[in-house]
Parts: C-alpha cells; structure tokens; sequence
C-alpha cells in the first residue's frame, strides 16, 4: 500500500494552532506513508497539482487530505484523484480545521490531536476499495414550493431553461406578501404590477404548471427523482420532480404578542402595511402627530426574535415619508434601536427622510395606552437617558419577519433542517447559501431567514440556477455507499430485512439469504449495526475500517 | 487514563453525516471551544453505530463514548435513531452491570445546535475529569 499524506495549512487557518510541520514529519516515518507533505492552500490549483503529481510519480493507492471539513470542497479533491486515474473512493478526507484547529487553542495539544485524527483516516483508508460510481437518471422537472418573489424567480429562470415547472402555492393567488404592497421602495411600484408580470410571463410558458391553493401532503424519493402529492383544490396529484426548492416565504410578526403596544386591541394602533392599505380612509387631524416604532419582533430576546429583519426600518421611512407628504403638517416622530437602512441607496433614503421633516428619536416605547385626546406613548429616550410620554393620533409599527408558520410542518416532510429561530438552514452559510443538508432541495427566499425584495429574487434565482446544474446533465452520480451482503456469512435470520427503513433488503428464499436492491438502498448502515455476524456491511463505512479508525483515536500517540 | 494523557479524558464520539457532524463542523467555523480529548467518527445515521464500537471504544482505552443522531423525528433515514435509541438503551443496562453506565452517553443535536454540541461535549468531559479525580482522592 502506498499512501500519500497532504496536510493543508488553510493560510493561518490551521497553521497557527497546529504544528504542520512536526505533523507532516510525524508521518514521513509511517509504514506504507510515501508522501506526506504539507502545502499553504491543498485546494489550490498548484495544490491540486502537487497531489496529481504525486500519484503519478509514487504510484499512491490512497490519498488522505488533511484539511477543512469532508463536506467541504469533496468533489474538488475527487476530481483530482479521478483526472490521475485513481478511484476517487480511495480518498479519506480528515477535518482538522473544523474540528481540530478552530476548536482549540494549545498548539501541542491540537497538533497532538491532528496526528491522532489524520492516523485514524490513515487506519480506516487502508480499509477502502474502488467503488464504481453509481449514476442515476435524472427528472428534469423541479418542484417549487411557494410563489412569493423568490419562487417566482426561481421558477421563470428554470422554465426559460427549458425545465418542466411545478409551482405550488398555499394561497388562491400568487405574489406572496410583495402582492400586498402599494409602494415598494426604491423603484416606486405597485407590488400587485411587480408580481402580475413575473406571473403573466410564466403563465405564458407551456412547461410549467400553476398549482394554487394547494398543498404538498406527501414528499419521497430520493434525489433526481423525488415524488410528491399535492392537495389541490380537484383532488389530489401525483407528481415526479428531479429536484425541489423551498420558497415558503415569512410569516409577518404578530403584534399581539406584544400586549403592551395595545395593537389589535385600539384601532389607532396599526402596523406599516396596514397603513399603507387603509391611509385613504384613515380620518386623521389636519395636523396629525404619528408615531412609527421601529424593531417590533426584532432584535427582541424576550419574545425569541434576537435577529435583524432587515426590511423594516426601509418600511418605517417609507411610511415617515408617505404621512409627510400626505399631511404638511404633521409631526412624525419614529423611535428607533438603529437605523439599519442597509440597501443601496438606504442611507440617503434615510437622510432625505430626515430633511423632509421626520424626526428619530432612539429609544424603546415601553407602552401605548389611551390618553386624553389620543394615544399616549411611553418609554425611555436611550441617548438622553430620560423617560418621555407624549401623545399621538396615530401609532405605526414596524414589524419585523417571523418564520412561515408552516416551517416545521415541511421541514419534517422534506427531512431538512430548522435553524435555531425556525427559519430554514443552509448548507453552509457562506458557501453553500441555496442548498440543504438534503441533494436536490433548495431554499429560495426569506423562508431561510429575513431578506428584502431584491435579495429574495436573487436568492429564488441562484437556486433556480443550482438546481438546474444538478439536473441538467439529465443523470447524477450519487454515492455508491450502499449496503452489500457476504452471502457466505449471511445465516438468513432476516433480522436486517426487518430493520431497513428503505425496504430495500429482500430475502431469497431459495438460497435462504437476504439480498439488498441497490437502488432503494439509502446507505444508513443501519443493516449493519443490527446484523449479528456483520455478514452485511456499509460499503464506504465497513465495520473494520471503522473499527481501525477508533483504535487510531485512543491508541498512545 | 493513561499517563500520556496526563489526567485529560480520552472521549470517542459517533456522530450522524445530517445532524451532530453538521453542528461540529458549525462549532467550528464559529470558533467555539471544546477539549482536545473529544474526537468525532463521522456515521451516516447514528443507527450505523453498532454496540460492539462502543464496546471497541472502552476496550481501547476511551474514557467516555457519546452516540449523537438528529432529534427523534427528524432522522434523514426516516426512523434510524429510533432503532439507535433501543439499541443504546440495551447496551447501557449492559455496562451498568459493570458499573460502566457512565461511559456511554446518547444525545440528540440537530444540524443548527453547535452551542448545544459544544455544551454537551464539554459537560460530558468535565464530568468524567471529575469522577476520575473523586476516584483519585479515594484511592489516595
């Protein structure tokens, strides 16, 4: 066996708490270690070049990458394997970024552990074998779930490539919550006239169907070929799609569970898209005072909203803004935590505001309670640090971005995960910001955390672009990680077909042992942790590699 | 606890591809702290973990093994870590009939928890430290 050993330093990533170089010495005395080197960036292309030349040179059989997590650029360094024409099963990654260097702050300690976690990758690599890539074709037809902005976004580039669409709204019309908006920031339109084209132009397209007061009851299958029922209003529809991207959007925060601020409970007190809906018909004095709350459900720990909802404080302005020109003598008085006018454009919105006569007053409103003429609004200003009480005509709330009401309800159909405040998590936050822990479903819009319109279209679209290079190709490789039997050992207790979830296992009652159909097969290893005689092994997760790995992890270094 | 060790448990961790081993590689990129002795083997599905590695694990010299899936309900495999929750439960009547109990602990972190990864791990190790030194004083 010839193993080369390519230790990363991720810049100072790694470097500054791991000795690389001790490591890399550590292992250039290993039996059956040819290569161990260590390299700045491994994943650059001069160090994908170092590991291309060193199989060729050496003649490696197995190449252990000690670096950033395994998730992390796997394909990359599988490629590198495959072009030297190596299997690229024969590759055992090693965390010792994520889970080494970044975790802990001795350098003998940490080095100490980098040599244990790279010897137990060396251990279970002696156990690996070449894998046939398994291919599976592919349905190049996507499932979106919810026609906000991002959905509709996400579904109008993958019809344009020529997709088959299957767009699926909960609500009798699409558009989502821009629909309701009367004036959006910065472009000055009718939210219903934004959405109306994105509509009209894929209602023109013949590859995509339009599905609205509609449900998904049933979600299956695995990547390229998931199958889903959806509830519609004419009965229930089966559909197959390669691939899947969630668009579910926010729900808006509810006001009422701020008791104190006496929203639903006095008709004075309303939120910004009330406003904007009932401001012709509001009967306001010639010379209103109003007052517009900043962060209501935002950066509040005390009700479980600690984040940023990003959109509100450009809705506050825009209302400050609309009550000025509509009353020219108004007093608008908005209470704020931090004016976050992060958009293009936000901050002279902000200062344009300002000069047409709003005036910022930074301070929490502690309560809204009935005064003698109006509404008496009471809290704390933060930068005096006095407490004031003045009375208003009117007050408006800013209100931030909760999670879709349905967020847990199709976590648990898809199998995908929540992030602590019950938005949708992705992948990775920088660089994996569209997809899921799952292959082929997405996350498009404000469903995985706050976004303001333009980020939610763009954020529809890149998932609509991911999707389509995972099915474009018409087929995919997908891990050969599956369960095989040694039909020598198998005594035919049946306890395995039992246990698979995946009903992939079949009994053979002529030969009285189990076989398992590869193509169901789902790769828990759950078969294996259960027979009696591991006469049924996880290909890739054997029970001898992983045995090695465990002794290389406690033995003395 | 070896003396190479010098008084630092040595802790093996199963942990599933979908949930536990995301929230480590979280805990990671945020930077968050966590003894040297805790090291991860990364399992597709808690449910690959067959009793006999967490046997391996103490014959082998770890002071402590965990078992971390997805929350019950949430297994990518559909209902993998419900069959590790009985298996697990099995195996610890079978440790505690020789007062080992305490070197196997079995949680649930989902994708998101690295705080909750970071905390359980932490406490896991803290308390087996602390026991061994109790062990220590009484011997002494």
């Amino acid at each position: 066996m010839k193993t080369g050993i390519f230790i990363c330093h991720c810049g100072h990533n790694i470097k500054h708490t791991v000795d690389v170089r001790k490591v890399r010495d550590y292992f250039s005395a290993f039996p059956n270690v040819v290569v161990s080197s260590d390299y700045p960036f491994v994943c650059s292309e001069p160090g994908q070049e170092m590991i291309r030349e060193s199989i060729e040179k050496e003649g490696l059989d197995r190449v252990v990458i000690a670096s950033c997590t395994p998730s992390l650029h796997d394909e990359l360094f599988k490629d590198v394997l495959r072009k030297s024409r190596l299997n690229p099963f024969l590759l055992r990654r090693v965390g010792i970024r994520e889970h080494c260097s970044w975790v802990g702050d001795d350098v003998a300690r940490n080095t100490e552990k980098a040599i244990r976690l790279i010897r137990a990758g060396l251990y279970s690599a002696a156990h690996y074998v070449p894998l046939e890539e398994k291919m599976v074709e592919v349905t190049k037809s996507a499932l979106i779930v919810g026609g906000g902005v991002s959905g509709l976004s996400a579904a109008l580039f993958l019809s344009n490539m020529g997709m088959r669409v299957y767009l699926v709204e909960k609500g009798p019309v699409l558009g989502g919550h821009v629909r309701t908006l009367k004036d959006i920031w910065p472009i000055r339109k009718d939210g219903a006239a934004v959405v109306g084209e994105m509509e009209a132009e894929l209602r023109e397209s013949e590859n995509v169907e339009i599905f609205t007061s509609t449900t998904v009851t049933n979600f299956e299958g695995a990547f390229g070929n998931y199958r889903a029922t959806l509830h519609t209003p004419e009965g229930d529809r089966e559909i197959t799609a390669g691939g899947c991207i969630v668009a579910i959007g926010f729900s808006p925060f509810d006001a009422t569970a701020k008791p104190e601020l006496a929203y639903g409970k006095d008709g004075r007190v309303m939120t910004t898209v009330d406003f904007e809906q009932r401001a012709d018909s509001l009967s306001l004095p010639a010379k209103p005072r109003v007052a517009i709350l900043h962060c209501i459900g935002s950066r509040d720990e005390q009700i479980g909203r600690p984040y940023c909802s990003r959109v509100c404080c450009i809705n506050a302005l825009r209302t400050a803004e609309a009550v000025r020109q509509r009353y020219e003598n108004s007093y608008v008085e908005c209470f704020y935590m931090d004016v976050r006018a992060h958009p293009r454009g936000g901050e002279e919105f902000f200062e344009e505001t300002q000069e047409k006569g709003a005036l910022f007053t930074r301070g929490n409103v502690a309560e809204i309670i009935p005064g003698p003429k109006g509404l008496l609004v009471r809290g704390e200003d933060t930068l005096l640090g006095e407490t004031f009480e003045r009375e208003f005509d009117l007050a408006v709330l800013s209100v931030g971005m909760s999670p879709p009401a349905d967020s847990a309800a199709i976590a648990s159909l898809m199998k995908i995960t929540l992030d602590k405040d019950r938005f949708f998590l992705e992948a990775h936050v920088k660089l994996r910001p569209y997809d899921t822990a799952v292959k082929g479903i997405f996350i498009a819009g404000t469903c995985s955390g706050p976004k303001d319109m333009e980020e939610a279209i763009n954020h529809g679209r890149a998932s609509g672009v991911k999707l389509y290079g995972f099915l474009s190709a018409g087929f995919a490789a997908v891990d050969p990680f599956v369960a095989v039997v040694d039909i020598k050992r198998c005594s035919g207790c049946r306890m395995c077909e039992r246990a698979c979830v995946a009903k992939a296992i079949k009994f053979d009652e002529a030969a009285r042992v189990v076989h398992v159909e590869e193509a169901a097969c789902m790769g828990c290893g759950l078969c294996n942790s259960t027979c009696p005689s591991s006469s049924i092994g996880l290909r890739g997760y054997i029970d001898s590699a992983l045995d090695d790995e465990i002794a290389a992890l406690v033995e003395a270094v | 606890m070896g003396e190479q060790t010098e008084g630092r448990p040595q802790i093996v961790g199963f942990a599933c591809s979908f949930c536990t081993f995301k929230a480590s590689e979280m805990a990671g990129s945020l930077r968050m702290k966590y003894p040297d002795g805790v090291r991860i083997v990364q399992v597709p599905c808690s449910s690959r973990v067959d009793p006999a590695f967490v046997i391996k694990s103490i014959f082998d010299g770890a002071d402590a093994v965990f078992v971390a899936g997805c929350h019950p309900g949430d297994c990518h495999f559909i209902k993998g870590n419900y069959f590790t929750r009985r298996k697990m439960a099995a195996l610890k009547e079978m440790l505690d009939a020789f007062s080992m109990k305490e070197k196997l602990r079995l949680f649930w972190v989902s994708a998101a928890e690295a705080r909750r990864f970071v905390q359980k791990v932490t406490a896991l190790y803290d308390g087996i430290k602390e026991a061994a030194h109790a062990d220590a004083g009484k011997r002494n």
